[in-house]
């Protein structure tokens, strides 16, 4: 954010500790919107804090109509789901990549770069007291953080107060907001609203995937007791994949490759549900395909993603208007998924259909697709989950035994890639001090299917299949190129780190003795340039690497005629 | 335009008060799509005949525009769920509702989309009335600015389509909060916008129910006689059926495409 531009809104009070309001709240949040159902214009936004965030217009149009359902709108009560847009063109991309956030975080909890998510709480009940009888409203919080089940429980607290209260009310939760501490991967933190303290660990990239993230760490004592969440992000797996479960595997490999998936569903909320249990099947590794999990046709990219002149792109959308089935008519995979009845049985498992079906208007619920999968389904782990679910074994442990399985699948498919990946880095010793620091050797495909024979995924998994086929199709596709580049850039950064520490350890003034001032002047400015290098892509480097490189600069400058020096300390 | 459904969904009977046997009337002479007594002859010949080639296996498209909160959503409620709920919510974005009839013996479904009406829906709904086979613009009989708006909303559906291909009805709504006086002014306005525009007229109450029932048939069965014309002006000089009552005698032309999709069972 612009420092300049903290001016805030007049209403909102500067914090006691002379930060910029709203500095902490836009850690979390990009916004806060209410939109409501206004009955001559339509959706509009009502409500927006901060008032000066910037929104562009169209984000704003956009931001309205994905907080409503766009088909079948006669859900009463209360309902909850979740969108993600792209930013319009031209704004500035935040710089995210070098945040100090998301240096620490898991691939797949990284601030969005070039999307908001968006968390809608959407109330239509009766209401003599307006025109036309009904209250239609949505509260929507907007970030760039995909804390889904952190967000959703938010909602859960303030949505209600504040469709009783309204406006102040919402004031005062982003002013509490406004006190949180920031979001610091590996932290427990309380974050206090409206009289409850929540509590959450923000999960580090150096946790083991998979383990468990309840952990009771702190024993200050809080006063209200802190409710703790046992997540940010995790989604109750089981009841998104509940009538697919047996296509499981089909749905992971669909995923892995990024291939064109349409999830129509009866509602928003499963709709989203289901897409973000897609996109993060595949988790630790990143899912680096555009995926929208709440997808109307007012989007603005409804013409992008619907046009025939090409093949389709590389996405997964949620969308619940009829109006898609003949739009999407000639993608290659869609998911059509039923209502779901809670009458405590499993739901009917949707059965995998011709996509010449789909070309009907009242289709039935089924997986329409030609694709077959690489490796065979884990039958056991099907049975397993059938038999909890008999035995009415609450859903969370359903849904830790499904992402136990996820996660042990995409590692035992990723360590191979790891392992030949690191086999890329130079050997340590051949970062010396005297040369630029060594290449890593580029990624061979050929030379990588050489190494599945012996050190495959067959050493961690007791899935069969074509492995190999696998792998050649997940070359091709965005994921694997988001975790090349993720790679490649972690190794080069590590690259860079090894070489300032190799450089630290060396006898530069020594060297500097029969130099000449050009190649004197030519050491500092590189060092220099290297070190604001290192400062900026936030390079982890060992205790006193940094200092001792400023310190010798600056003695060697001095070492310089007094027109160079100062030449050199005004650069 | 229409989606084919394919011979062997498997489709609920058609309820009994949703069987046509009879062409119904139009509203007023004056503003009507034609004025015959009966179906066209070339088409009750082709029902007795099983000669409709693929129109039983159709559904119609229609969509039903209309200011805001004249009453589309009830008009709908009221045929398809005989309801009516004088606090309707207001309709964000689109429903839809599936009604299936039988037309002189032949099954006939309408696909009914209601539309929001407010201002921001207006921008994107083109977008829904793509395809269209008949148009509904619906105003309030007791609110002289919903007549007004009647021709926005007909551009707006038409650019989407072929205008020579849409059937289109406007439908006052709301009559019973009218008095007889005030009635007979608006339609006469309505009736000279209908010629106008070669819409054909009706006026309704979703509250009691009056001329509801009767104009979603009319509406069906115009469609449904649109339809039989097409197909059969199609096949032209080989009629349909004809190849089959050579080799066939129990002449059932429905069973012939099961043929072509011998491995579509479910």
């Amino acid at each position: 954010m612009n420092p300049f531009d903290c001016s805030g809104s007049p209403r909102h009070e500067e914090p006691a500790d002379g930060r910029c309001p709203w500095s902490r709240f836009t850690s979390w949040l990009e916004c806060v919107c209410v939109v409501t159902f206004d009955l001559e214009l339509g959706q509009a936004i009502e409500l927006l804090f901060p008032p000066d965030v910037k929104l562009t217009e169209k984000e704003k149009t956009t931001i309205c109509y994905l907080s409503f359902p766009d088909s079948y709108s006669g859900c009463l009560g209360d309902t909850q789901f979740s969108f993600r847009l792209r930013q319009s063109v031209g704004r500035r991309a935040s710089r995210s990549r070098e945040d100090i956030y998301n240096r620490d975080a898991p691939v797949t909890l990284q601030k969005e770069v070039s999307h908001f998510c968006g968390y809608v709480y959407f109330r239509q009940v009766k209401d003599v007291t307006v025109k036309r009888g009904y209250f239609q409203k949505s509260l929507v919080l907007v970030s760039r953080l995909p804390y889904t089940h952190l967000f959703h429980s938010l909602l859960q607290i303030i949505a209600p107060e504040f469709f009783e209260k309204l406006e102040p009310c919402l004031e005062t939760v982003c002013n509490e907001i406004d006190q949180w501490p920031s979001p610091v991967p590996g932290m427990t933190l309380n974050l206090p609203v409206m009289g409850v303290v929540l509590q959450v660990r923000i999960p580090s990239k150096t946790d083991k995937p998979g383990g468990s993230p309840v952990r009771q760490t702190s024993s200050e004592n809080l006063l209200p007791f802190p409710t703790l969440l046992p997540t940010v992000h995790e989604l109750d797996l089981f009841r998104s994949f509940q009538s697919v479960l047996i296509h499981l595997q089909m749905l992971w490999e669909l995923t892995l490759l990024g291939e064109p998936v349409v999830v129509m569903a009866p509602s928003p909320t499963v709709s989203s549900e289901t897409v973000l249990a897609l996109v993060s099947s595949i988790s630790p590794l990143k899912f680096c395909c555009d995926f929208r999990p709440y997808f109307t046709i007012h989007d603005p990219e409804f013409r992008e993603f619907t046009t025939r002149t090409q093949a389709p792109p590389h996405v997964v959308l949620g969308v619940t208007n009829p109006f898609f089935i003949k739009t999407f008519q000639s993608w290659p995979h869609v998911v059509r998924l039923g209502e779901i009845r809670m009458t405590g049985d499993l739901p009917k498992q949707l059965k995998v259909k011709k996509l010449s079906k789909l070309k009907i208007l009242d289709t039935k619920p089924g997986i329409y697709t030609s694709y077959k999968t690489f490796l065979h389904k884990d039958k056991i782990l099907v049975k397993r989950l059938f038999k909890g679910f008999q035995r009415k074994r609450p859903s969370e442990v359903q849904s830790a035994i499904l992402r136990r399985h996820l996660v042990e699948l995409t590692q035992s498919f990723i360590i191979p890639l790891e392992r030949y990946m690191a086999s890329l880095m130079p050997l340590q010793r051949s970062v010396t001090p005297w040369k630029t620091p060594p290449q890593i050797r580029p990624f061979s495909q050929d030379e990588f299917m050489l190494t599945v024979d012996h050190t495959g995924p067959q050493l961690t998994s007791g899935l069969r299949g074509d492995w190999m086929g696998l792998y050649r199709k997940f070359f091709k596709s965005p994921n694997f190129d988001g975790w090349y580049r993720q790679r490649h850039r972690e190794m080069s950064q590590k690259l860079e780190s090894l070489h300032l520490e190799v450089v630290c350890d060396a006898d530069l003034v020594g060297w500097t003795r029969d130099k000449s001032e050009v190649e004197i002047v030519d050491l500092v400015l590189k060092l220099r340039e290297k070190l604001n290098k290192a400062h900026r892509q936030q390079l982890q480097l060992k205790d006193g690497v940094s200092d001792k490189l400023e310190t010798f600069i600056l003695s060697i400058i001095r070492t310089l005629p007094g027109d160079l020096q100062t030449e050199l300390r005004t650069h | 335009m229409s989606v084919r459904v394919p011979a062997m969904s498997v489709l609920p009977p058609v309820r009994r008060d949703r069987v046509i046997v009879q062409l119904p009337q139009y509203f007023r002479k004056e503003a009507a799509l034609h004025t015959k007594d009966e179906f066209h002859n070339k088409v009750k010949t082709a029902c007795q005949e099983q000669r409709t080639g693929t129109v039983g296996f159709k559904i119609s498209k229609v969509i039903v525009v209309g200011d805001l909160a004249v009453g589309k959503t009830c008009l709908i409620n009221r045929f398809c769920k005989d309801a009516f709920d004088k606090n309707y919510k207001a309709t964000i974005g689109v429903d839809f509702e599936m009604e299936r009839f039988e037309v002189l013996g032949v099954p006939f479904s309408l696909q009914l989309w209601d539309t929001a009406g407010q201002e921001r829906f207006k921008c994107i709904a083109s977008t829904y009335y793509r395809g269209a086979q008949v148009v509904i613009i619906a105003f309030d009989v007791n609110d002289i600015a919903s007549l007004g708006h009647v021709r926005q909303w007909l551009e707006d559906s038409l650019k989407e389509n072929d205008p020579t291909s849409v059937q289109l009805f406007i439908v006052g709504t709301k009559k019973d909060l009218s008095s007889p006086a005030q009635y007979s002014q608006i339609e006469q306005d309505a009736l000279k916008l209908a010629q106008e525009i070669s819409a054909e007229y009706w006026a309704v109450s979703s509250l009691t129910g009056e001329n509801v029932k009767e104009f979603f048939f009319r509406v069906a069965s115009l469609a449904f006689e649109t339809n039989v014309l097409a197909e059969l002006e199609k096949s032209g000089s080989r009629q349909i059926g004809d190849v089959v009552r050579i080799n066939s005698t129990s002449s059932n032309l429905y069973a012939t495409p099961k043929k072509k999709q011998p491995n579509c069972c479910q």
